[in-house]
């Protein structure tokens, strides 16, 4: 008889290609009848031509009769056909009511994770959106200076005032350059009404062609070219004039000037980096026409096809032409020379796209966002992701025990592998798409708060709209497969006859893949724990910092200016009250909205070659460093009795370092001023105060120099009373009685605060997602113990029996879980400590990380994992052994 | 029943099948067509043949034990259902008639 083994064997390429072509029911015989074939061949021929006889036999075999035909009732494609996907989701539906408990929490974990990974998308979505929308915005660049003077870097958002025009006139690569300038805050008068307007601008006529915003009235062509006209948006239109055509009407800016409306817009969207509300003409406007001593925000549209490198390579020339005389003229040596000495000044373009992400330079319209932290929290909304994914793995594969006999019941029966997989994947596609379903209901609950937390403004609408719906379907599909897989895969690869000999007890043997997952649960829990604590305590650490003045109890009144000469008087009169301990004009102030003034200073010393410094500057009146709490360290404040000291200034201590005096009182500055020989003056140094922030606590505090001179904008009042209402109100009594414009205040360290909103914001944003994670985390840990306690159900009885103590059987169920704890706290510990050390870089006063961080970290995930834990076990633990064991 | 066409290939394989003395399946069959007939045959020509008279009804077929000379492979025996032998039958009878009508000496002319 012939054996198999001292046989050749067929090539075993044309064997597979018959086994995967061939229909599951024909493969064994026809197989069989082709391996004999081949023997009986090989008795008659060599074996090269028995091979060859071998492959040309099955390539006959490859045509559509013996491809799946015969079999319709046994083929693999039945695992898909409809009628089975009914019956796999009817099937998944049953098993799920059956274990409620299980469902719950898969579904509720899921939920939360989707939820927030929706409101995460949401927000990243739309700080990639910035300025997109606009029809050029891939050629739209905005000018900015880089400049280096005395070793100090200036970079400002806004280019020269002269700068547009001059694009346009030399640069034919221009296909046009416009520019906006803000002016600050001003009454807007209509009639006898009033209004304070903030965000008013003044542009050039070619704005709404570079800035897509949609102009609903007007003609394009004209627009803004006409001195004194204004564009206004749908908002404001309808503050002003309701719903009457609000074309050819005018409004009041300040006392006198009266603006002629000739055009109404669209609000600007939400996703661009200003929001004006009010465009007025800039032409018949006072701009600077020197290069060196204006400002005006600019932004130029390059023509199709030439690029950024072409342009930038004309900068130089530019900046010889038109900076090259006024260097010489402002600071008396030749551009050359200025060079020479490591001073610069260039023009850089930024696409306008990147300024909302990337741009964080002097002068910026708003605040802007930072790409950090649209990557910080996309990598959170992966990171809830993966954590409920991979509770539902764990779940599942912790529950393969109850399920392996049905596994096994079913194989017998005659399930095919591909058919177990359909199964369990239709089970966790339902489970997903039910969490779906409440994660929905969830973003829909949240939003209103999540708006407020994060400064947007979505509708529920943004999740149905455009491809959202889709991909959000897609995606959860996605979800479902991959957090079915592992399970799936696991599970219908029992062996039936293991399974029903009761030998598979694999679904808790296989652990350490479930314990791998559970430990990088924790790892990325305790590490945003970790996170959490840094950021607040680095944000309370800046709220809580010596900032040099005494922000406490300080009011400040808004637009006194316009107040015009009754202005000392009504601050006199303030004074006088009980309840105020001082007030000063404060202009400049070092929280919020402020003036801010800078100067290039020289030290005079008889030097030919003076460095050239630029400052900070403030002018400030007498009542300034006591109302504000600012202490002198050397010299003295300004007088209202010496007349000589409007050419008089304070500096700060820094400042005092800067220009290098050991001695300072009594040194002398020159100021470069606008490049006029008679706006150069020489002031006196008469007093040095303490270092105090005058800007965020981001920046190690920078030299200021103070003027005397009151500036008007707004007051500043101390106050000496706790009844603030009270006091608001004879306040608000005394303004009504000088003016009708609106009265307007705030706190100073209200706005303190605000200056630390996007800080701020992350850190809530941080805490509340890092609670979320635990929260998920938590809730596969019950589960999972819920498992662990269900199969060592009889262990238990059998230990109670023989004596054990509750306590005991409780450690015993909890320990292996704090096993993991421990090492997720051993891996999570250096990464967390770089992340923080990373982001706290950023500030020039930072708390140090110390280790307690970590320990608190740590005990937290173990306390709220023990909590979550021991519920199951002591459940398990005080169960009566009689019922555990009796039943078999 | 409907009656279905019979070729001259699955008469043959019938036929053959009919005439095996042990149990038949596909190398046997397929080794006794080919010195019947002296066609040189595929093997899938007859797989393709026997699986399609078993839809038809002619055939019947089923697994024998398994083998150590195929790999363990099992065998399909393939035997004539009570259709198969019917449609031989009707097949042999309708050619007698045939050929009964044929005029003698005819044959040998066409022979010819």
């Amino acid at each position: 008889m012939m054996t198999d083994n001292n046989l050749p064997q067929p090539p075993r390429w044309p064997d597979r290609l018959l086994e995967w072509f061939l229909s599951p029911d024909l493969k064994e015989d026809v197989q069989g009848d082709l391996h004999e074939f081949y023997h009986k061949r090989l008795t008659q021929v060599n074996i090269r031509q028995a091979n060859k006889d071998y492959w040309w036999a099955v390539l006959h075999y490859l045509t559509p009769f013996f491809f799946n035909n015969q079999s319709a009732n046994y083929s693999q494609s039945i695992s898909l056909s409809p009628v089975m996907i009914r019956n796999y989701l009817k099937i998944a539906w049953r098993n799920l009511m059956l274990r409620k408990a299980y469902t719950t929490i898969n579904i509720l974990g899921l939920a939360i994770g989707i939820a927030s990974c929706l409101l995460i998308v949401l927000f990243v979505q739309h700080e990639l959106s910035y300025d997109k929308y606009h029809t050029k915005a891939n050629r739209t660049y905005r000018m900015v200076i880089e400049g280096m003077l005395a070793g100090k870097k200036i970079q400002t958002a806004f280019a020269s005032a002269p700068a547009a025009p001059a694009l346009m006139r030399e640069i034919p690569g221009v296909e046009t350059a416009t520019r906006m300038d803000s002016r600050g805050t001003f009454i807007v008068k209509k009639g006898n009404e009033s209004f304070k307007e903030e965000r008013i601008v003044f542009a050039d006529s070619n704005f709404f062609d570079v800035f897509s915003i949609p102009l609903l009235k007007g003609n394009p062509k004209t627009i803004l070219k006409e001195p004194k006209t204004l564009v206004i948006t749908e908002s404001i239109a309808e503050k002003y004039f309701g719903n009457t055509d609000p074309i050819g009407k005018t409004l009041t800016f300040g006392e006198k000037d009266v603006y002629r409306i000739t055009g109404l817009c669209k609000d600007v969207p939400s996703n661009t980096h200003f929001h004006y509300d009010m465009f007025a003409s800039i032409h018949g406007e006072q701009l600077g026409e020197k290069w060196l001593s204006s400002g005006a925000l600019t932004y130029a549209v390059l023509r199709e096809g030439y690029t950024l490198e072409k342009l930038n390579a004309t900068m130089p020339a530019l900046i010889e032409k038109y900076l090259g005389p006024e260097i010489h003229e402002f600071i008396g040596i030749s551009l050359a020379d200025f060079k020479k000495r490591g001073d610069k000044i260039e023009f850089v373009f930024q696409p306008v796209t990147d300024i909302h992400l990337k741009s964080h330079l002097d002068g910026e319209i708003e605040a802007n966002s930072d790409s950090k932290y649209v990557y910080i929290f996309s990598a959170i909304a992966l990171f809830i992701l993966l954590i409920a994914c991979i509770n539902f793995m764990n779940l599942s594969t912790a529950g393969s025990a109850n399920r392996a006999k049905e596994v096994g019941i079913r194989k017998v029966l005659g399930s095919v592998q591909g058919q177990l997989i359909g199964q369990f994947l239709s089970e966790s596609v339902l489970v997903t798409f039910m969490a779906l379903a409440v994660a929905l209901v969830i973003v829909a609950m949240a939003l209103p708060y999540f708006n407020q937390l994060s400064g947007k403004a979505f509708e529920v609408s943004v999740l149905v709209k455009g491809m959202m719906l889709p991909a959000i379907l897609l995606a959860c599909l996605f979800i479902g497969l991959l957090a079915g897989s592992y399970p799936a895969f696991f599970l219908s690869a029992f062996k039936p006859v293991s399974v029903l000999k009761g030998k598979i007890n694999a679904g808790f043997k296989s652990s350490w893949l479930r314990s791998t997952l559970v430990t990088i649960q924790f790892v990325v829990s305790i590490g945003m724990i970790i996170g959490t604590i840094v950021v607040y305590r680095q944000l309370n650490f800046i709220q809580n910092k010596k900032v040099g003045f005494d922000k406490d109890q300080v009011l400040v009144l808004h637009d006194t200016y316009i107040l015009g000469k009754q202005l000392t008087t009504f601050k006199n009169e303030i004074k006088q009250l009980s309840q105020v301990a001082n007030a000063t004009m404060a202009g400049y102030i070092p929280a919020g909205a402020s003036n801010n003034g800078a100067d290039g200073f020289e030290v005079v010393n008889g030097s030919d070659q003076p460095v050239t410094y630029r400052d900070k500057t403030y002018s400030i009146d007498d009542d300034y460093l006591p109302t504000l709490g600012i202490k002198l360290v050397a010299g003295r404040n300004f007088s209202k009795d010496v007349k000589s000291d409007t050419a008089a200034v304070l500096i700060n201590e820094a400042a005092a370092k800067e220009f290098g005096f050991k001695n300072p009182i009594g040194q002398q500055l020159r100021t470069l001023g606008t490049g006029e020989p008679d706006s150069k003056r020489i002031f006196t140094v008469i007093g040095v105060v303490r270092d105090f922030h005058f800007e965020s606590i981001h920046n190690r505090i920078a030299p200021l120099v103070m003027y005397y001179g009151a500036d008007t904008y707004q007051m500043a009042i101390r106050v000496r009373t706790s009844d603030i209402p009270d006091f608001l109100e004879v306040l608000e009594r005394k303004w009504k009685a000088q003016t009708n414009n609106p009265f307007s205040y705030s706190f100073l360290n209200d706005r303190f605060n605000k200056t630390y909103q996007s800080e701020q914001r992350t850190g809530q944003l941080f805490s509340i997602f890092a609670t979320l994670n635990i929260i998920i985390s938590c809730l596969g840990l019950f589960g999972l113990a819920m498992f662990t306690a269900q199969q060592r159900t009889k262990e238990i009885g059998v230990r109670k029996v023989l004596g054990a103590s509750v306590m005991s059987v409780v450690v015993l169920l909890s320990k292996d879980f704090v096993k993991l704890i421990f090492i997720a706290i051993l891996i999570v510990t250096p990464i967390a400590w770089y992340a923080m050390s990373e982001w706290l870089e950023d500030f020039a006063y930072r708390v140090e990380i110390s280790w307690w961080i970590f320990a608190v970290a740590g005990l937290l995930a173990i306390a709220v994992a023990l909590l979550t834990v021991s519920f199951q076990s002591i459940k398990a633990a005080l169960m009566n052994p009689i019922k555990s064991l009796r039943s078999e | 029943m409907k009656r279905t066409f019979l070729g001259e290939f699955e008469e043959v394989v019938l036929l053959v099948i009919a005439g095996c003395t042990e149990e038949a399946y596909g190398v046997t069959i397929w080794e006794r067509l080919q010195q019947q007939t002296g066609r040189s045959i595929t093997m899938s020509a007859v797989h393709a043949t026997l699986y399609r008279l078993e839809e038809k009804g002619y055939l019947a077929s089923e697994l024998g034990g398994a083998t150590a000379e195929r790999g363990g492979r099992r065998k399909r025996f393939f035997a004539l259902t009570a259709t198969g032998s019917k449609a031989l039958l009707e097949i042999q009878e309708m050619r007698a008639n045939l050929w009964q009508d044929i005029p003698a000496g005819k044959l040998q002319v066409i022979i010819k």
